[in-house]
């Protein structure tokens, strides 16, 4: 199989209306195989949230991983996503998120390490900038001199990859403590975020409104690799909203790793 | 909301006269692996691998469980990952998990046991 390059598709821009947390799950899921089938050009899609959710990873355990009663006290859903990873605490305004759905003849050759850095080499131009000297953490991490930025997971299906981020714009951690339970194992890494009250790397260094940086985001890729407007399907968001209701809502496949 | 069983659900004695074990493994370069699992006459069941970890197809979580589910938990950490290898096979790909940190999860699990 030959590696295929960026510039080889019609990148299409997908950022829509803010959209509850199973719909944004579903909507990876059938984007990812809608350009498996071909039936959809390789998307950028800019996440906006309508509600407050944690999203666990595909292979985290529920009940090790979230504070039900947390969750439930301060009304956060708790939705699991297709790809592995760790969780994410979401608020609508906190984090930037992003899919990235494409052949995966994109990174065809290419060794998970090689395949991520890959991905996500537009963002690091974009943080720089920025004005941020933001680099690529192994395995999946966006770092900077201010902390984490951003995780990314991957996930392969049907002949397309699916890469999505999730970047830290201003998060309260102190909420985010308490409904994610951060593992002692884990605990030492994220001593940053237990001793501050933000999470801000992308707010504190560069001091920018949400919505600029990600139209500097999508103005790099475009720039970089060339991306046209679209929008969702209405075939999609039917699928999506089908796949949210009977699969991503459900205690079935949230607790799937109880 | 009503989407998954409180946390009330974890136990530490079961009535059952098994002791439910959890370790925590951060795989050097990798990520973090847990193990829950209960002991049964000497034998690892209800074994339940999870973690911020990569695999591909995503169906392979099952057959760590599966592989894992009734073996000696005195064989030690060499035979568990010999064994969890052996399931996997040459078609599961994985990033930032081993069947080695797997075992090693499992150990740190067993070694909890009061």
């Amino acid at each position: 199989m030959n590696r295929s390059d960026w510039r080889d598709y019609p990148w299409r821009l997908v950022h829509a209306a803010p959209q509850p947390p199973a719909l944004h799950m579903a909507l990876d899921e059938v984007l990812t195989e809608e350009v498996a089938a071909r039936r959809r050009p390789p998307t950028l899609r800019v996440w906006e949230w309508s509600s407050p959710c944690v999203v666990i990873g595909r292979f985290q355990s529920l009940r090790n991983e979230v504070d039900a009663d947390a969750a439930r006290r301060h009304g956060i859903e708790v939705v699991r996503r297709i790809s592995g990873g760790g969780a994410m605490f979401v608020e609508p305004g906190n984090t930037i998120t992003y899919s990235l759905y494409a052949p995966e003849t994109l990174v065809s050759g290419m060794g998970f390490q090689e395949a991520y850095e890959f991905m996500d080499a537009w963002v690091i131009h974009a943080l720089h900038g920025l004005g941020i000297d933001a680099w690529y953490q192994p395995l999946n991490d966006i770092a900077s001199p201010a902390g984490k930025i951003a995780g990314a997971a991957q996930t392969r299906r049907s002949g397309a990859v699916l890469h999505h981020v999730t970047m830290a714009y201003d998060i309260d951690a102190g909420k985010m403590l308490e409904v994610l339970r951060i593992g002692r194992e884990k605990l030492s890494d994220k001593a940053t975020a237990s001793a501050a009250k933000r999470v801000d790397p992308l707010r504190s260094q560069t001091g920018l409104a949400r919505a600029d940086i990600i139209e500097r985001m999508i103005a790099t890729f475009r720039d970089l690799h060339g991306l046209a407007t679209g929008k969702l399907e209405p075939r999609e968001l039917e699928l999506a909203a089908n796949l949210a209701a009977s699969k991503f809502s459900r205690t079935a496949w949230t607790s799937i790793v109880p | 909301m009503g989407l998954y069983e409180p946390p009330s659900a974890v136990q530490n004695h079961s009535r059952h006269g098994v002791t439910k074990m959890h370790g925590e493994y951060k795989m050097p370069g990798g990520k973090l692996i847990v193990a829950d699992l209960d002991v049964r006459n000497g034998n690892l069941t209800g074994v339940r691998i999870s973690g911020d970890f990569f695999l591909e197809p995503d169906s392979a979580l099952t057959m760590i469980d599966v592989a894992l589910e009734g073996l000696p938990a005195a064989a030690g950490s060499k035979h568990h990952a010999a064994v969890i290898a052996a399931a996997l096979g040459r078609h599961v790909r994985m990033f930032g998990v081993s069947p080695e940190a797997i075992a090693v999860a499992v150990q740190r699990a067993l070694e909890t046991r009061p």
